[in-house]
C-alpha cells in the first residue's frame, strides 16, 4: 500500500493506460477508497436491495453503467460547463443515464424492474455517482475519468455482491433462487437475514472485514 | 468567467439534448413496457379470480389465459370479470372489479374479486402503485391482502362498506399495516367505492 498515491506504477509506466495513472485510480476507486466499505457511500440502495444475490448483481450493473457514463461526459463537458451551473448539469446527465437504465429494465426485464420498485431511479441521488462527478470526472481527462467511474461501479457493485450472496444463502438457503444440493434441505432459513436489520448486520460485517484487511488509514494515524 | 448568456445557451442544449435521449428511449421502449404491463393487469385479474396459472407462464400467454378464462361484461360504467370453471354446471365463482384510486405518492389500482351472490371479498390484488417501500408498499404483500380472503363487505348493520385499521372487532374489518394508515385509509376508501357500485349495479 506504500506506493499507492505515486502517479505512476510497474504495469504502465510511463505511456501506460492514461499516462500511468489508470491503475491507481483503479485500485482507489475498487479498494482503498471503495465508496460501500470504505466510504459508507450509497449504503441506502446497498440495504435495501440486497436482500437477494440477483438483485444485487442487476443494482451493481446499473451503478457501474451510470457512474461510467455520466463519468465520461462530465468529463468531457468539463471544459465547457459553467462553473456555476456545474452541479445541475452533472445531474442532468447522471439522471439521463438512470432514467435509461430504468427503461430498459421495465422493457425487457419487468419482474427485476418490480422487484427493484424506486431503486433504481434513486441512483439520480447516490452520492458515489454525483462524488465522482464532482470530484473526479471534473478535473480529470474522459479516458481517465472512465477507469475511474468503473472502479467505483465495480467497488459498489463487487460489495453489494458479497452481502447479496450471504444474505440470500442464510435467509432463504437458495442461491440465485436455485436450491443448493446438501445445503437447502437441512438448513432452516433464517428471516432475519431478508429483513432490513438483517441487512444492517450484513453490511456491518462486511465494512469490519474490509478495514481489517486493508489496516488502519494512514493518515489517521498521523 | 464566462458570461450569463453563454450559461443559459448551455443549460438549454443540454437539456434539450438530455430530453431527446429520454424521448427516444421511451418511444422505443414503450409497446415491450406496454406488453409487460398488460401481462401484469391480466396476471392479477387471474390470481384475483383465483383461476389456476401454470407455473412459469411467460407474459404473452397470460393475456391469452386472461382471455380465454375470464368473461368480461360491461355494467354501465363499471366492467366485472367473471370466472366460471368449467364442468361447474357453468355457475361462476367468482366475480372481481378494478378498483383505482390516489394513493400517498400516486395512483393504486388493482382487483377485487367477491363471490358471485356479492356478500363476501375472495381476493384482492394491486398491480400499480409507488407508496412507501417497506410501509404503504407493502399492501402488495402475500400477508397483507391474505387478510381480505373471506372478509364481509357489509357491516353488523347492513351497510356496504369494509374497515382498514382499528376498531372493535367485526366481520367486515381488518387490521391496517402499522406506519401505512394514510395508505391504508386510502385503499380502504377505493375498495368501498367499488364494492358500492358492484351492489347498485347487481340490484
Amino acid at each position: 500500500m506504500t506506493d499507492g498515491n505515486q502517479m505512476t506504477c510497474g504495469i504502465c509506466r510511463p505511456k501506460g493506460l492514461c499516462g500511468g495513472r489508470g491503475l491507481v485510480t483503479l485500485k482507489e476507486g475498487a479498494w482503498a477508497n471503495n465508496p460501500l466499505a470504505i466510504q459508507i457511500l450509497g449504503i441506502c440502495s446497498a440495504l435495501a436491495v440486497t436482500g437477494r444475490l440477483e438483485n444485487s448483481l442487476v443494482m451493481g450493473a446499473a451503478l457501474i453503467f451510470v457512474c461510467v457514463g455520466s463519468n465520461l461526459l462530465v468529463s468531457l463537458l468539463r471544459k465547457y460547463t459553467p462553473h456555476r451551473i456545474r452541479m445541475v448539469a452533472e445531474v442532468a446527465i447522471i439522471a439521463t443515464f438512470v432514467i435509461l437504465f430504468d427503461q430498459f429494465l421495465k422493457a425487457f426485464y419487468w419482474d427485476m424492474s418490480k422487484q427493484l420498485g424506486p431503486y433504481v431511479g434513486l441512483i439520480i441521488t447516490n452520492c458515489i455517482v454525483m462524488g465522482r462527478a464532482e470530484a473526479f470526472a471534473l478535473q480529470n481527462p474522459p479516458m481517465l475519468s472512465i477507469v475511474d467511474g468503473l472502479a467505483n461501479g465495480l467497488g459498489y457493485a463487487v460489495v453489494l455482491a458479497i452481502i447479496g450472496f450471504f444474505r440470500e444463502l442464510l435467509g432463504s438457503g437458495e442461491i440465485l433462487g436455485y436450491k443448493i444440493p446438501g445445503f437447502t434441505e437441512w438448513y432452516t432459513p433464517n428471516q432475519l437475514m431478508i429483513l432490513a436489520p438483517g441487512a444492517f448486520f450484513a453490511l456491518g460485517i462486511v465494512i469490519a472485514i474490509f478495514n481489517a484487511i486493508k489496516g488502519p488509514d494512514p493518515e489517521e494515524k498521523k | 468567467m464566462k458570461g450569463s448568456a453563454y450559461t443559459l445557451v448551455y443549460a438549454a442544449a443540454l437539456g434539450t439534448v438530455c430530453a431527446a435521449v429520454l424521448t427516444f428511449a421511451a418511444t422505443f421502449t414503450k409497446p415491450y413496457q406496454d406488453d409487460n404491463r398488460e401481462a401484469e393487469e391480466a396476471k392479477n385479474i387471474l390470481l384475483a379470480l383465483n383461476v389456476p396459472i401454470p407455473e412459469k407462464t411467460p407474459a404473452k400467454e397470460l393475456v391469452a389465459l386472461r382471455n380465454e378464462k375470464v368473461q368480461e361484461i360491461e355494467r354501465g360504467d363499471i366492467t366485472t370479470y367473471v370466472y366460471s370453471p368449467v364442468g361447474a354446471n357453468a355457475q361462476p365463482e367468482a366475480v372481481a372489479v378494478r378498483f383505482a384510486g390516489p394513493g400517498v405518492w400516486g395512483p393504486v389500482k388493482g382487483f377485487l374479486a367477491m363471490d358471485p351472490g356479492l356478500t363476501k371479498i375472495l381476493a384482492i390484488t394491486f398491480y400499480e402503485q409507488e407508496e412507501t417501500p417497506g410501509l404503504g408498499g407493502e399492501i402488495v404483500k402475500d400477508w397483507f391482502c391474505r387478510r381480505f380472503i373471506d372478509l364481509a363487505i357489509r357491516g353488523a348493520d347492513g351497510k356496504p362498506g369494509i374497515i382498514i385499521g382499528t376498531g372493535e372487532d367485526a366481520p367486515n374489518r381488518v387490521d391496517g399495516i402499522s406506519g401505512a394508515t394514510m395508505t391504508c385509509d386510502k385503499v380502504q376508501e377505493m375498495l368501498n367505492e367499488a364494492i358500492k357500485k358492484s351492489i347498485v349495479k347487481e340490484q
